[in-house]
């Protein structure tokens, strides 16, 4: 039930929303770039090594010289066709949850520095603004109600030049001089965001049918009574489902409540902080709106480009202002998903509209972001979990959680669905009960950030198993060893990972590592020759999950006769290389990368794709349906993630590749090698596909004559074979698969759309079937879509990641400084080694800052005042992260076919149980509370 | 609030300007006066370095200097270098060569998402032409690196690749001595 | 007899869980005086373990390092008795008989009570030993002579004596106490003379410390620089109150020491040093810009350049970030030796109660020149601090060329 995206119920059709018509052309696009200045992108020459491999990423020149690539870099001046003049806006917000609201007083900004305009919640109802329904209702707060929230905001300023704008909001700022407030009144509440309890309990071994599983049986949803959730159902091992499943989890419950004698019940408490993801680019958005050709023109810092610029028409659309053309321009930017399914896209767009012919901006600045930026969900765990006392093995786990979503919904609630089946780490367990809930509190919104709630359960799983060892007295490494999954095992939902589990292959390394091995000994040593601090070693494992559980990548590949390959691809550069990893990816099947990368594309024409149903909740009777329609897909597009830059964009541009391969390439070689008589060179030997290799950048196959790619390309075109594929995919932890006739040739193929071109040569029929945007439409057959119920499954991919740290905690200060950490890496095949290992050093630094360093309150007195910076807010720094010292092993993949996996959220969670258990290594005594701040170490100590 | 003319030199072209308000920060004055948008505004207080500039002092020494909590008006006389200013470019505005510390930090994948990048690369430069004075001793390397690079603020990568890169750069140029 | 015994063990067994309450009454008390008489500040080192010594600290004649008072038998004070312990409290002496330095405020201690030293030193034994010696001390004639510290300790050691106390309030009382005894604030707001000894009759009316002043504590001048009783007590509880925060070496202490104390106490000492009839504090009004002299004209634009970013243009400040001008005591001293010196050095990362955490303000020692830093001071003094006079380059110069660091009022 990873539902990032639950309610995303209309598509792009045909660039057609809501009857306003939508293009989304990325700031690195080389067509507005070459509008606008030289390009973001650079041919590939300059980032590729001789030997094939990324020397550089590919978007590497422009941002180490300071070119315009982020959204926050571009002005009104900078973009083709916009007027010169540039606006600002900034969001006024309360900054008192506790008082109703009763208007705005500006007065005291004097006469010369009132805004240009004011937007209050009156002005949006009056023009029939229709705020998108994920992030409604108040985008602006209306006059006599409380707010939902610390920092609602209350009206959006415009100025039309930046001087007037410096300096009132200068007057504006750290203060609420200009908010009129009534009188005290009860907190707003609201119904909790999600709620959802995870039952298993499985059968003698995990191979045997499970007694009853969420992916077998169901899920199970409480009542809401009160704000809170309830369970009424009777539990009954014959009633219902739910009554089914709570028999089951009564049962448990019994069972840890007067354990039999053989059995340990750890049972504690875990809270994790509330964590300003601090994407340096703070949030942005900057448009045009001109009246006379009733166009928007939007340039927008965001990780999901489609759903904004969908949802931006269609809250316009219905109001008084004429929309007939929204474009998009989003920015490469960063965002660790604080920048995905984000409201402030909304506002800026807003503040454009509102700008009266002036082009306005409307910018974070830190404060501003600490006050509304979405933030990562603090959890309250209490786990309980039974271990046999004798054989060491888990028996039953329980929790409950609750989680933290601040003001507005967003993702909480798939947020604590994704914590609470991520609980089990590493470990199989035989029977858990997992209940979670997501409320609304007056606190910052809280949203997807890195780790998507599994950071918070795992670390402290990784905390509990190591606590346990503690009781137990053995090796927390051997006890990981026993209960660890091994592959075809199921997890808490009763699904079976995808592949191979290479969890023991690195359990057995760290558990002969030296650090480990003799951390005894030398946390003796170091004490006795550094008597000031206290020295501790810990270790931690977990895997996290990645994808969604409807993901729908989309890619383009097309070559010219000339051999020069261009890759269009949905997925969005994010910081994590993505579109340098895709170019590299081309070549596995082509020999060569993709010269040309258009990231962010959104014009699929080709494919005429209709959507429609939400994938996570329909019924199976439903998709049935749907899928009577041959153009009918589970969903359009996927957002932007690093981990699904890596796994998911991978497959799309994989199966294009693999496209122009078998039907492009290959018959052109073959065609090359039996030339001449009786079938040429090829004749005395077996030529087979599989067999094909390229080397040094030629493609050779059971000892034939080695071509390179721009011979095929040429051959390919003159011989109208396929020159270009353009793909969609859909996975809901299974790929839907579909039949097609390519170029004469039936293949079943891991796709739910396919439209290819034909060479330059191609006979005039093949020509009149590219009549879908130039491409040749190809009808799927025998079409199968992952069943509804997988979405009961969760999770099913997994990178599994573990870290050992070594540490010293200061007597006096209590302060905790990492010393050194070496990490193992499972992500299949590496595509970059550099972006593998930069995405793993990156991870770990914020790991630190989650275990060590950061916090804030999270209601009065925290970021929602509008007075946090990162002088409060302690960032890890390099001195906090052993920057020199620091190693990692990434596991060689199994063979070459492994698929890339996604890494970048799983990096940043074992280094923070590590540090919790290198504490209580260090110090004697467990703290549980993160971050192990200086006083919880004093407290701990002396409590 | 009153204004002056401000003159400074930016990249080695004077800039001019009349109308200045005496309290304009100096990344106001680079973003909305100069669109130089490479000095990045990352927590506009001072803290995370991501919007430094280096100044060029007469007695040849250079300085990293924070512009989200320095005025424009600071810089005045004052000839300046902002993260546009370091690579050559062709007429066509195609960079045709890096300072040694961009080409490190792009050969060494030393930034992600790249907003701290103009901050690392001013702060790297500064150093490099500390050491073309002064070079360091080998043991002391890392340590100048730490007392250089150590205040920047990056939420991406870690860090380690930029340090990493410095250090590398720092030897390639033989600012390193044997000690 | 057996009647005896058993009622003898009837009463050692009543008697151990009370005598073991008092004994943890006992510590706990002595964890506090030892707070209020902040050992901590130089029995610990930068980043060492507490109470282990090593604290460098700079004297007219050289440096002395706090020593080892952990319970380590060879390296700390693990073998002293409560007589001891009371004799280097007190008096300075050192279990084998040797002269401390007078770094060791037993200058002040010497008017403890031995009950409150037996609380400390019971407390002290109750932290851990840490077996390292803390580097050897080497001062400059007479000082390097333990011996010659007797016959300065026979001139001035038991100089400090009480005021009169009959008809003060009992918070004045406790206040007197806290501030002269554990608090010992004398030892740095009192001028001191040529042989380091105080001036006893220019009590608390400020010393200088290492290039700093350590302003007047005397209830007029406080008053004049805007102190009143609650702001005082704030000040000391959180290091911070709307007249600034502490700095230099008064940070230590309230990290060490008086954050630590109860608000009954804070409250007692800013009674005592504001007196039960306080004097009404001065506001200071801002004055405008035309107002000013041209100096501070100048100044003007030498605070948008380099300070505004933190402190805000019209000197408000930045909540947690950076304190007001407007209003700052430091800003309202009449000798500007301590605007002048931070300016120039800067202040580090100062961390204060809860999330209060004040960014690191850069010394502009190098980035302004003396005509500038003239303005700059010329500038703060007047717009903010109440002062009307005007600072000449010379005296910014002289002020320059005295980074004395000596105790001696430089008079």
């Amino acid at each position: 039930m990873s539902n990032r995206d639950i309610s995303r119920r209309s598509f792009l059709q045909g660039g057609l929303v809501a009857g306003v018509s939508v293009t989304l052309m990325p700031l690195s696009n080389p067509a507005l770039a070459a509008l606008r200045e030289n390009s973001v992108t650079v041919p590939p020459e300059q980032w590729l090594g001789n030997n094939g491999k990324a020397r550089a990423r590919s978007d590497a020149m422009s941002k180490v010289c300071g070119s315009k690539v982020f959204a926050r870099d571009i002005r009104a001046k900078d973009m083709p066709g916009w007027p010169e003049q540039q606006g600002h806006a900034m969001l006024l917000k309360t900054t008192k949850a506790d008082h109703l609201f009763a208007g705005i007083d500006l007065t005291f900004l004097g006469a010369e520095l009132q805004p240009d305009r004011t937007v209050t919640a009156e002005d949006l109802s009056k023009d029939g603004i229709v705020f998108p329904e994920d992030h409604a209702p108040d985008p602006l707060l209306p006059v006599g109600q409380v707010p939902m929230f610390i920092g609602h905001p209350v009206a959006i300023l415009i100025w039309h030049d930046f001087e007037r704008f410096r300096q009132a909001k200068a007057k504006l700022k750290f203060n609420d001089k200009a908010i009129r407030y009534g009188e005290k009144a009860a907190l707003y509440t609201t119904d909790p965001y999600g709620s959802f309890r995870y039952v298993r309990v499985g059968g003698k071994t995990s191979a045997d049918e499970d007694e009853f599983a969420s992916l077998k049986d169901s899920i199970l949803f409480p009542m809401l009574r009160n704000r809170r959730p309830v369970w009424n159902s009777q539990p009954d091992l014959h009633g219902n489902l739910t009554e089914r499943g709570l028999f089951y989890a009564e049962r448990m419950k019994q069972q840890i409540d007067s354990p039999p004698d053989n059995w340990l019940v750890f049972d504690e408490r875990y809270k994790t902080p509330s964590i300003e993801p601090a994407a340096l680019e703070p949030d942005n958005g900057n448009g045009w709106y001109d009246p006379a050709s009733k166009t928007l023109h939007f340039v927008v810092a965001t990780q999901c480009p489609h759903e904004a610029a969908t949802e931006t028409a269609k809250m316009i659309a219905p109001s008084r202002f004429s929309l007939a053309q929204l474009n998009v321009h989003p920015g490469y930017t960063v965002g660790y998903g604080s920048k995905d399914h984000n409201i402030f896209v909304y506002y800026a767009a807003l503040a454009a509209l509102y700008g009266n012919g002036v082009p306005v901006r409307l910018a974070n600045d830190r404060y501003e972001q600490f006050q509304s930026g979405i933030k990562r969900h603090p959890f309250d765990i209490h786990y309980q979990l039974a271990v046999d006392k004798n054989d060491h093995s888990f028996k039953i786990f329980r929790s409950e959680m609750t989680v933290d979503g601040g003001g507005r919904a967003n993702y909480s609630s798939s947020v604590a669905a994704v914590g609470a089946t991520a609980a089990q780490s590493i470990y199989y367990m035989p029977q858990n009960d997992l209940q979670v809930t997501a409320f609304h509190s007056r606190g910052v919104e809280a949203g997807s950030m890195r780790g998507y709630g599994t950071l918070q359960s795992m670390a402290a799983t990784e905390m509990m198993v190591d606590e346990i060892a503690g009781r137990l007295n053995i090796d927390a490494i051997k006890l990981r060893q026993k209960n660890a999954m091994v592959s075809g095992m199921k997890n808490t939902q009763g699904a079976v990972p995808a592949g191979a589990l290479r969890l023991h292959e690195i359990l057995d390394k760290a558990a002969v590592h030296p650090v480990w091995k003799n951390r005894d000994v030398i946390k003796q040593e170091r004490e006795a020759a550094d008597p000031d601090n206290w020295y501790g070693v810990g270790f931690a494992i977990c895997q996290k999950d990645f994808g969604t559980g409807a993901e729908a990548p989309m890619a383009s590949i097309e070559f010219t006769a000339d051999g020069e390959v261009s890759l269009r691809h949905i997925g969005i550069e994010i910081g994590t290389g993505m579109a340098t990893s895709q170019a590299l990816v081309v070549a596995d099947f082509l020999g060569v990368p993709a010269a040309h990368v258009k990231t962010g594309e959104t014009e699929w024409d080709e494919l005429q794709l209709t959507s429609g149903g939400n994938p996570y909740t329909m019924s199976q009777a439903e998709q049935n349906e749907f899928l009577r329609n041959p153009r009918w897909v589970g969903k359009l597009a996927s957002a932007s993630s690093a981990t699904n830059s890596a796994y998911y964009f991978s497959h799309a541009t994989r199966e294009a590749a693999r496209v122009l391969f078998n039907h492009g390439l290959w018959p052109a070689a073959l065609q090359i090698w039996r030339q001449g008589p009786y079938g040429g060179q090829a004749n005395p030997y077996v030529v087979r596909r599989e067999d094909a290799h390229w080397v040094d950048g030629k493609l050779t196959a059971n000892g034939m004559q080695p071509l390179s790619f721009e011979t095929l390309a040429k051959r390919a075109h003159e011989q109208g074979l396929v020159t270009g594929a353009t793909v969609h995919g859909f996975n809901r932890w299974s790929w839907a698969e579909a039949e097609f006739s390519i170029d004469g040739v039936r293949e079943r193929l891991p796709l739910d759309s396919l439209a290819v071109k034909y060479g330059d040569g191609a006979v005039s029929v093949k020509k009149a079937q590219m009549n879908s945007a130039g491409f040749h439409l190809l009808d799927r057959q025998n079409v199968h879509y992952p069943d509804v119920q997988l979405n009961n499954a969760a999770v099913t991919y997994y990178s599994p990641v573990a870290t050992l740290v070594e540490l010293k905690v200061n007597k006096g200060s209590a302060e905790v400084q990492v010393l050194n950490h070496h990490s193992w890496v499972e992500c299949g095949r590496v595509l970059v080694e550099e972006l593998v290992r930069g995405q793993l050093e990156g991870g770990i630094a914020m790991g630190i800052g989650h275990a060590l360093l950061e916090e804030m309150p999270l209601y009065e007195g925290g970021p929602g005042e509008g007075d946090w910076n990162f002088n409060r807010y302690r960032l890890p720094l390099a001195k906090h992260v052993a920057v020199w010292k620091q190693t990692a092993e990434i596991l060689p993949p199994l063979s070459a076919s492994d698929p890339s996996k996604g890494i970048a959220e799983v990096v940043m969670i074992p280094v923070v149980g590590a540090i919790g258990n290198a504490v209580a290594h260090a110090i004697g005594k467990r703290v549980r509370d993160l971050p192990i701040s200086p006083a919880r170490i004093k407290e701990a100590l002396n409590g | 609030m009153a204004k002056h003319p401000l003159q400074m030199t930016i990249n080695g072209k004077p800039v001019d300007a009349v109308d200045i308000p005496d309290d304009l920060p100096m990344i106001d004055y680079l973003h909305e006066y100069n669109n130089l948008t490479g000095s990045r505004l990352g927590c506009g207080q001072g803290i995370c370095h991501a919007c430094v500039v280096i100044v060029d002092n007469p007695d040849g020494t250079s300085e990293e200097v924070r512009t989200c909590i320095t005025g424009a008006h600071y810089f005045a006389g004052k000839k300046i270098r902002t993260i546009e200013g370091h690579a050559k470019r062709d007429e066509q505005g195609v960079v045709t060569e890096l300072n040694p510390i961009q080409l490190r930090f792009v050969d060494e994948f030393a930034f992600q998402c790249s907003y701290c990048a103009p901050g690392f690369v001013n702060a790297a430069t500064v150093l490099v032409e500390k050491l073309q004075r002064q070079p360091v001793a080998k043991s002391q390397l890392e340590q100048v690196i730490e007392d250089s690079l150590g205040h920047h603020i990056c939420r991406c990568t870690g860090y380690v690749r930029y340090y990493s890169a410095t250090r590398n750069v720092l030897s390639d140029l033989g600012l390193v001595k044997e000690g | 007899m057996k009647h005896l015994l058993t009622r003898i063990t009837l009463a050692v067994g009543l008697a151990a869980p009370l005598l073991q309450a008092q004994a943890d009454d006992q510590v706990e008390r002595g964890e506090y005086l030892t707070r209020a008489a902040d050992c901590m500040a130089c029995h610990t080192a930068p980043g060492g373990a507490p109470f282990a010594g090593g604290l460098a600290i700079e004297s007219p004649f050289g440096i002395i390092y706090g020593t080892n008072i952990t319970q380590s038998k060879e390296h700390g004070i693990g073998l002293y008795t409560d007589d001891e312990f009371f004799a280097a409290l007190t008096e300075g002496k050192r279990r084998d008989g040797a002269n401390l330095y007078p770094a060791m405020p037993y200058t002040s201690y010497h008017l403890m009570p031995r009950e409150d030293s037996d609380a400390i030193h019971a407390y002290l034994k109750t932290v851990a030993p840490i077996e390292r010696d803390a580097p050897e001390t080497s001062l400059s004639f007479p000082f390097n002579v333990r011996l010659g510290l007797t016959a300065w300790n026979l001139m001035y050691a038991d100089d400090l004596q009480l005021k009169p106390a009959e008809d003060k309030s009992e918070a004045w009382q406790r206040g007197q106490y806290m501030v002269e005894v554990m608090g010992h604030c004398g030892e740095c707001h009192t001028p001191r003379s040529a042989t380091g000894a105080m001036e006893v009759d220019k009590h608390l009316s400020g010393g200088l410390l290492n290039g700093y002043l350590s302003p007047s504590l005397l209830a007029d001048d406080l008053a004049n620089r805007g102190w009143n009783h609650q702001d005082l007590s704030t000040f000391l509880k959180h290091g911070m109150s709307s007249q600034g925060t502490m700095f230099n070496e008064m940070y230590p202490v309230f990290h060490n020491s008086t954050q630590f104390l109860d608000d009954k106490d804070l409250a007692a000492m800013a009674t005592y040093l504001l007196g039960d009839t306080p004097p009404a504090a001065k506001v200071v009004e801002t004055r405008t810009l035309d107002d000013l002299n041209d100096s501070a004209k100048r100044g003007h634009q030498q605070y948008l350049n380099v300070c505004a970013g933190c402190h805000a243009p019209e000197g408000e400040g930045k909540p947690h970030i950076a304190v007001a001008m407007r209003g700052n005591t430091t800003v309202r001293l009449d000798d500007p030796r301590n605007l002048l010196r931070v300016i120039e050095d800067g202040i580090d990362e100062q961390q204060f109660s809860g999330f209060e955490r004040m960014q690191p303000m850069p010394g502009f020692a190098d980035k302004l020149d003396q005509t500038q830093l003239t303005d700059l001071l010329n500038y703060l003094r007047q717009r903010w601090g109440g002062q009307t006079g005007e600072l000449a380059v010379s005296d910014v110069q002289k002020l320059q060329a005295d980074k004395s660091d000596t105790h001696s009022k430089a008079d």
